[in-house]
């Protein structure tokens, strides 16, 4: 929380244009959320990291202006839309009331999408560019500020500059063969939508006013404690599960994986094989680096992120981009914070 | 009593979904199941199998380390002058699969692999092995 903290002070008064943070549901949704639950869990963080911003003594409409999110883009169409009205309506809504928020700026979600990973099938791999474009749909049609589309492979290895380039070309098909984009919020007034609208945002309250107690009146102190606690892993992997029973009942039907099977067994696609001329040439590169930097410089500058990291009341972020300018690696300056912050150790749940 | 199955999640890579929900499978196919947490070596995992006297490992992998660190956790475990077996679950290209036979993993289930076929192979591994 500290180096998030951090992070906002600076960039709000040293780089006002910068998106500060990014404020991520993806992970969320990948390790098996619901939607609603992408939508409370990635808000509620947004509300953590506002509350921090306050308490460090800013301004709401110096920093909230550039707080950014970044949503999932699952197959289920119409919720994933409904989803990101509701993330704009419930952000617009808890930032003026509950933060006192004025510049209309500060009140205005803005957020990347990526597809859904955990939606792709190994099986019949160029289905998989079926799926991506209709979830980039659902981002466009739900008015994402950007877009990453998912190569076809990628429930196989890492993507071929094949299968890389037809994701781009997904979205290029949207954004300049389709004109979806004409237009914002397309589905407003759509009796369904509206109505899956309302309850994505009743589920999400219903999670935030939980958090709320958990913190006695903090959602800092509250997504702080749902974390200690394992309440946000848990229900994560409550979901996770009942998804996975779900499909191997048949209740949910995946293509090509519990149903319309034929042709899965044939040969599998050509796949990109990382070397390890990978990790050669990168570990080639950081040797090059620590022979040729300034290494008292880069001493002095670790040394400095020590002694600034123990003490809370200064910003890291001047010691850490001075690190980064003589060269420190990003292993050095980690080690350096751990040595002072520790590191957060999961008690695993299953 | 019933079997013991230590399932564990080795290397930097933090995608714990899959073992998590494997975990659970396997719990509710009547197994008892330890799970490590993230970020193990192939040094603790071994340590871990031994001391919890488990009968079977299994490994989750999606970052592309399997290739690296399965075969170490092999070797870690033989180290220890014990013949667990050791099971691959994740992203593992059909090209990969014959090196990690080779190296003495005894299964790899790729993605897409359901809890029936997951729970019998288990069973026929942990058969095998005489358990």
């Amino acid at each position: 929380m500290r180096l998030v903290r951090d992070t906002i002070e600076f960039t709000a008064n040293e780089m006002p244009r910068w998106h500060s943070i990014s404020i991520s549901g993806y992970h969320i949704r990948e390790a098996g959320s619901t939607a609603a639950e992408e939508l409370a869990f990635t808000l509620a963080n947004g509300f953590a990291y506002v509350e921090l911003a306050l308490e460090a003594g800013l301004d709401v409409d110096a920093f909230a202006p550039r707080l950014s999110f970044f949503f999932n883009a699952h197959i289920d169409f119409f919720e994933e839309i409904a989803k990101y009205r509701a993330a704009r309506r419930i952000w617009a809504r808890w930032l003026k009331e509950r933060y006192g928020a004025t510049d209309p700026k500060s009140l205005q979600l803005r957020f990347h999408t990526q597809t859904a990973g955990v939606s792709l099938t190994a099986q019949q791999p160029e289905v998989n560019i079926v799926r991506t474009a209709i979830e980039a749909l659902a981002g466009v049609l739900g008015g994402t500020q950007s877009l990453h589309t998912n190569s076809m492979d990628e429930a196989l290895a890492l993507p071929t500059e094949k299968s890389a380039r037809i994701a781009l070309r997904t979205q290029q098909v949207i954004a300049y063969e389709t004109n979806v984009t004409h237009v914002a919020d397309p589905l407003g007034g759509s009796y369904y939508v509206e109505a899956l609208t309302d309850e994505m945002e009743r589920q999400a309250e219903e999670l935030f006013a939980y958090l709320d107690e958990l913190g006695e009146g903090s959602m800092l102190e509250g997504a702080i404690r749902g974390i200690e606690e394992n309440w946000f892993q848990g229900k994560i992997a409550d979901s996770a599960y009942e998804l996975e029973r779900q499909l191997n009942s048949g209740r949910r039907i995946t293509v090509g994986v519990n149903k319309f099977t034929e042709g899965n067994d044939e040969q599998q696609m050509e796949l990109l094989k990382i070397t390890g001329e990978d990790e050669t040439r990168q570990r080639k590169r950081l040797d090059e680096i620590r022979h040729t930097r300034d290494q008292a410089a880069v001493d002095a500058a670790l040394a400095r992120i020590a002694a600034e990291a123990a003490d809370e009341s200064i910003n890291l972020m001047p010691a850490l981009i001075d690190a980064v300018k003589q060269y420190a690696s990003l292993g050095e300056i980690m080690k350096t914070m751990e040595a002072v912050f520790g590191r957060h150790v999961e008690v695993p749940v299953i | 009593m019933s079997e013991r199955i230590l399932v564990a999640k080795v290397g930097l890579d933090g995608h714990d979904r899959g073992i998590k929900v494997v975990a659970r499978m396997l719990r509710d196919a009547g197994y008892e199941v330890i799970y490590t947490g993230l970020f193990q070596t192939p040094e603790t995992v071994a340590a871990a199998a031994v001391d919890e006297d488990v009968d079977a490992i299994g490994l989750s992998m999606l970052s592309g380390a399997h290739m690296t660190l399965a075969p170490l956790v092999v070797s870690e475990v033989r180290k220890r002058g014990v013949d667990i077996p050791v099971i691959i679950g994740g992203i593992v290209p059909d090209h990969d699969l014959e090196a990690l036979y080779a190296a003495g993993i005894a299964a790899v289930f790729t993605p897409g692999s359901t809890t029936e076929q997951i729970i019998t192979k288990v069973r026929d591994v942990l058969k095998a092995a005489n358990v």
